[in-house]
């Protein structure tokens, strides 16, 4: 499989505190990763290193091109986990949101960009604002404007951060199955930080632990069914798997999981 | 109205007025979105330097002033950048040091005169055509910049990270808009005086975010409330005697105050 991500000893501190430390890792192309750790574990921060928006120490290779020399941003889908903290008068419909995704850089918009822009609305079932001002959506309605802005530029790679936490129940139902979707049908690689394990955990084929280092990087069946990585993981990890588990020690990865299959 | 557009000096210092406050009226709508709207004042504030060291050296205040500025500009976003501090404190230091820098150098030139108050307060109608004619090509670099950058200055008004995720080279953005606004501040301080060019880059967009449903929108109306507020300033100075800098302002404010209780009835969406 080509090689999406390279991580070789990432670092970062604000301030001289550190927040990873000498975290490497290898993203292939169509792996569905859920990145997972407790709050404050650097999860955030290692995104936003990845993407070159916080400046780290170590090397890092986005489609086998090292970060700093990397510009075809088009193969990469970005959506953060907060909203941007656009002013409340910031007078921009969804659809000129969305057109952010797009590589355009002057003030005339193509036809064929704006059949973009709508495809990518109706993906995530946000064509009906596409005339309305951002900022007079609903949070969750905004999150799905943004994940449109992700999806436009039909990016190889998807790195969302806690994407789900504005949905509802039937937008979160809707977001998790078009996620997995675009990674089963067009190959799409994603990188999810989640605390949702228990829905989306059935969809993720890898799951990575960071709590300052990288802690466990493996598939869902090693995380699911390794009760020393469990023990060594500590309490938060053994939330997740009891979560992953239903609590009802039935694995929620069904047919799919080979260990159980075997077993 | 006729014999007051028939004199030379008043076509040129409307012309000058109108370019200069549509140039500052368009950056001033990507300064306020970025919450950079201050910087236009800590500018201001240097200008006073620019100023003081052409009446010591002989030469045009506003050519002086240019690079002054220009630097000063720069100096904020360096501070602001080194010292990881917020925007508003960097404006704060800078502006501090280019009214102190100003003062003293004033002193040396032989304390406040005749020149230095039109400075301050505005002299419109002393506009040179060669200032004209830079105020022209100003406007021309504003609305060019603005057409064949759109997405890119909207994108990082909107949502920095996510511009960088793209590509965007948002401090080259930044550092861009910065430079021209600098220039914009310094033809500026004829046309209002140098106390109150952050209003014409402040007042203007702000009466447009109020009452816009378009980002294109608020770039136009933000321009016309700018040129409208001189022509109406200069006509009532005119009328009255009054200085037109301050007349200019109160008209902006009052496009203010007219476009809230508009904004109270206007769908959005």
């Amino acid at each position: 499989m080509p090689v999406v991500i390279t991580a070789k000893n990432i670092s970062f501190a604000y301030v001289r505190m550190p927040v990873l430390e000498n975290i490497s890792f290898t993203v292939e192309a169509g792996d569905y990763i859920g990145l997972i750790g407790p709050n404050g574990g650097g999860k955030t921060t290692l995104l936003k290193v990845l993407l070159g928006l916080e400046k780290g120490r170590g090397e890092i290779q986005l489609f086998g091109t090292a970060l700093e020399k990397f510009t075809d941003w088009n193969k990469i889908g970005y959506l953060a986990q907060k909203s941007p903290v656009a002013q409340s008068r910031f007078p921009i419909a969804a659809e000129e949101v969305v057109l952010m995704g797009l590589p355009g850089r002057g003030a005339r918009v193509g036809r064929n960009e704006l059949k973009e822009v709508y495809a990518a609305m109706r993906q995530t079932r946000t064509r009906q604002y596409a005339g309305r001002i951002f900022n007079d959506l609903s949070i969750g309605q905004q999150q799905r404007v943004l994940l449109a802005r992700a999806l436009v530029s039909k990016p190889e790679l998807l790195i969302l951060d806690e994407p789900s936490t504005a949905l509802d129940v039937e937008s979160r139902e809707m977001f998790f199955d078009l996620l997995a979707q675009l990674n089963t049908k067009y190959h799409t690689t994603i990188l999810l930080i989640t605390h949702d394990t228990g829905e989306v955990g059935k969809h993720i084929s890898k799951f990575m632990y960071v709590d300052k280092k990288l802690v466990f990087f493996g598939t869902r069946e090693e995380f699911c069914h390794s009760p020393a990585v469990a023990k060594q993981l500590g309490p938060f990890a053994q939330h997740t798997i009891d979560h992953l588990h239903n609590q009802h020690g039935h694995c929620p990865l069904g047919a799919s999981c080979k260990e159980c299959h075997h077993g | 109205m006729v014999e007051f557009l028939s004199y030379g000096f008043v076509q040129r210092g409307l012309l000058a007025g109108s370019l200069v406050a549509a140039a500052c009226a368009l950056l001033g709508v990507f300064l306020v979105l970025k919450r950079l709207s201050l910087i236009g004042d800590g500018m201001s504030h240097v200008c006073l330097t620019g100023v003081a060291v052409a009446l010591l050296t002989s030469t045009s205040p506003v050519y002086m002033s240019i690079p002054v500025v220009a630097v000063a500009s720069l100096g904020i976003m360096k501070l602001a950048k080194k010292f990881k501090i917020y925007g508003d404190a960097a404006i704060g230091i800078i502006s501090a040091a280019g009214l102190s820098v100003g003062l003293l150098l004033t002193a040396l030139a032989g304390g406040f005169n005749t020149d230095l108050l039109g400075y301050l307060f505005g002299s419109i109608l002393t506009v040179t055509r060669g200032e004209t004619i830079l105020c022209a090509l100003l406007l021309l670099i504003v609305a060019g910049g603005i057409f064949l950058f759109y997405r890119l200055l909207v994108a990082t008004c909107f949502d920095e990270s996510f511009a960088c995720t793209r590509g965007v080279p948002v401090r080259i953005v930044d550092t861009g808009l910065v430079l021209v606004t600098s220039v914009a501040v310094v033809l500026s301080f004829k046309v209002v005086g140098i106390f109150l060019i952050s209003a014409l880059i402040i007042i203007p967009p702000v009466t447009a975010l109020l009452i816009s449903r378009t980002f294109k929108q608020v770039l136009w109306l933000a321009a016309g409330f700018g040129v409208l507020s001189v022509w109406i300033g200069i006509y009532i100075s005119f009328i009255f005697n009054i200085p037109s800098g301050a007349a200019i302002i109160l008209i902006n404010l009052f496009f203010l105050f007219a476009g809230y209780l508009l904004s109270k009835g206007v769908p959005r969406g």
